[in-house]
């Protein structure tokens, strides 16, 4: 019975989750059915319904997040599968270059941006000089400046567990299809890809939920005119300050992203079985 | 110089008990939550003859979201005995019950303009919210001419705060200053959605549109005055624009000895030649009205207080954002995300 004594180690950390990070979440999820005067009450849920402009933020949420997703997955695919064909010591320096800008705080990188994207960043200035167009642009402070800057954040998290999955693919099996005659496109589409199914699946899962509490590229890339729910939490958290109905949105998104991770198990399930 | 400064802290020892009764002379440092930037730094002006004579020491904290200050009421541990609210903040606050009235005998206060002068808050800081653009675009001279974008092309970066926005939608569509509040939001919203296709930015930080205008990305804009003074690429106007206080206020439950220290601080906040000092800092005015012969005559028109400055201005209306804040910003959110 090992047990015993590895229950009595991992009391204190259990302890520790359970005060700092479980008891707030808890206490959180409760503020949302607290009345001013400190009773039990579900008025900021009714307020949701009623004010339907908070459902609408968290659709829009939703939204931009999908997006951010599927230009991940365009460009994360082909850059894993590219790495995938590479010497072993490549894959090494492409690795390293896939990680390093997680190591830059975000706040750099999304500014960084601004000096490449803006009005008068690199990228509109090579454009005009070289004739390519008259007048800037407008990269930024919109939903593409956003998908843009989400996407560089959380390249990454898709980048890293595709490329794990893709090298463990062996090269024996793509060889087999080939040796009865399939063409490189079928082997692609009939062999490769189906094997990346769930990392990729996995990867865009994870790269979706981490989208939705997006604060910084939103409120820097987009200006402020681009609506997502972690932007209107600070506001209802700081400035008016109306933590109740902040925490009655923060349940609802927690339940989006359980329903979503759940519908994810279920899908996942039946392709394994 | 230890002994000096032990028998100094006992005379404002007992001088303190003298008027609160409850002080003791153990305090050593007391903690300010203000807003960061230049006006941040300029308290400093107000922190250095207040430690010259007391001993005691005052440390800047920022920035100074409500949040920050329901927060540490709430949870009954109050790090900082002073903390800097917007107008309509501070009327939220004292709303919320989140802060308690100062102790004006204590402060024993200089002249001061009427309105900085509150139960609950002093206001130490004049700020306006004025149009700037850059220069060599077509100046405009009125809202009416800000919101004309037609005759005044150019992208425009706005607050993302309603309450530094909606009312100048409002002068634009005709509505007279006096005439503003209670304030008509879907006229407001309706004159914005005019001009939505040139709103390049809503800002959050104060910083944002000096930025914006200096880089080009926009070249019209609504910001803070402060912000877009002495910047050589920049022009601004108070013809029209608001002015604004921003209070300091005691949170609820800070120590008696710490608050009565605070006083003192409060205190250096009415003297004039602080109020100079710290202008040179950062081009927002204190509360005095007899400041104006003290500020550096080149730069004048920067200052938001000045006789000539003031009367083309009007004041912002706390109570009605106190009351209305939380209408409005559903309503702000809405229009945010038809943008």
């Amino acid at each position: 019975m090992p047990s015993r004594t590895a229950v009595g180690f991992i009391a204190p950390l259990l302890l520790l989750m359970i005060v700092v990070f479980d008891a707030p979440i808890l206490y959180m999820l409760a503020l949302g059915f607290w009345s001013k005067q400190g009773g039990f009450t579900t008025e900021h849920y009714g307020n949701l319904l009623e004010a339907t402009v908070y459902l609408k933020v968290l659709a829009s949420t939703l939204r931009i997040s999908l997006i951010a997703t599927i230009a991940n997955v365009l460009i994360g695919y082909p850059l894993a599968y590219w790495m995938r064909s590479l010497s072993p010591r490549a894959q090494l320096v492409a690795i390293a270059l896939v990680i390093t800008p997680f190591w830059v705080s975000i706040l750099v990188r999304t500014y960084a941006w601004i000096v490449v994207l803006g009005n008068g960043g690199i990228v509109n200035s090579a454009l005009i000089n070289l004739g390519l167009i008259d007048e800037p642009v407008r990269f930024l402070y919109n939903e593409l400046g956003v998908t843009i800057g989400m996407a560089n954040v959380l390249l990454p998290f898709l980048v890293l567990p595709l490329f794990a999955a893709m090298l463990r693919i062996d090269n024996r099996v793509l060889q087999a299809a080939a040796s009865l005659g399939a063409p490189a496109r079928t082997i692609f589409w009939k062999v490769f890809f189906p094997l990346t199914i769930p990392a990729l699946s996995a990867g865009a899962l994870l790269v979706f939920i981490l989208s939705l509490g997006f604060y910084v590229t939103p409120a820097i890339l987009g200006g402020n005119r681009v609506s997502m729910v972690s932007n209107l939490l600070d506001k209802l958290i700081n400035e008016i300050p109306r933590w109740e109905q902040a925490s009655a949105i923060s349940t609802l998104l927690l339940i989006v992203a359980l329903a979503i991770f759940a519908a994810y198990r279920h899908f996942d399930r039946r392709v394994q079985s | 110089m230890k002994r000096r400064a032990f028998t100094h802290l006992a005379t404002a020892g007992v001088a303190m008990t003298a008027i609160g009764g409850v002080a003791r002379a153990q305090v050593k440092e007391i903690r300010i939550i203000e807003a960061g930037g230049k006006s941040g730094e300029s308290i400093d002006e107000y922190i250095k003859p207040f430690r010259t004579k007391t001993g005691i020491n005052c440390v800047r904290e920022n920035p100074n979201p409500l949040g920050k200050l329901r927060a540490m009421v709430e949870s009954g541990k109050i790090t900082a005995c002073l903390f800097e609210l917007g107008s309509d903040s501070a009327a939220q606050a004292r709303g919320l019950k989140l802060i308690e009235p100062l102790d004006w005998d204590a402060i024993a206060p200089q002249p001061m303009f009427p309105e900085a002068r509150t139960e609950f808050g002093l206001g130490y800081q004049y700020f306006s919210t004025v149009m700037a653009w850059r220069k060599g675009v077509k100046e405009p001279k009125s809202w009416a001419d800000f919101f004309n974008t037609k005759d005044f092309p150019g992208k425009r970066v706005l607050p993302d705060y309603p309450q530094y926005c909606l009312a100048f939608a409002l002068l634009a569509d005709g509505v007279a200053p006096d005439k503003l509040f209670p304030l008509d939001v879907d006229r407001a919203l309706k004159k914005l959605g005019t001009i939505k296709r040139d709103i390049a930015v809503l800002w959050k930080a104060g910083a944002q549109p000096p930025q914006l205008l200096n880089d080009n990305e926009v070249q019209y804009a609504i910001s803070w005055s402060g912000r877009v003074a002495g910047q050589p690429k920049i022009a601004f106007t108070f013809n029209q624009g608001m002015f604004d206080l921003s209070y300091i206020c005691v949170p609820k439950g800070a120590a008696k000895e710490e608050r009565a220290a605070a006083m003192k601080l409060l205190h250096e906040m009415t003297v004039v030649q602080n109020q100079a000092k710290a202008a040179e800092v950062v081009s927002y005015t204190g509360c005095s009205p007899e400041l104006e012969a003290l500020l550096p005559k080149d730069k004048i028109n920067e200052f938001p207080t000045t006789k000539a400055n003031k009367s083309v201005q009007w004041q912002q209306n706390a109570e009605w954002w106190r009351d209305n804040g939380e209408m409005v910003d559903k309503k702000w959110e809405q229009f945010r995300l038809n943008l």
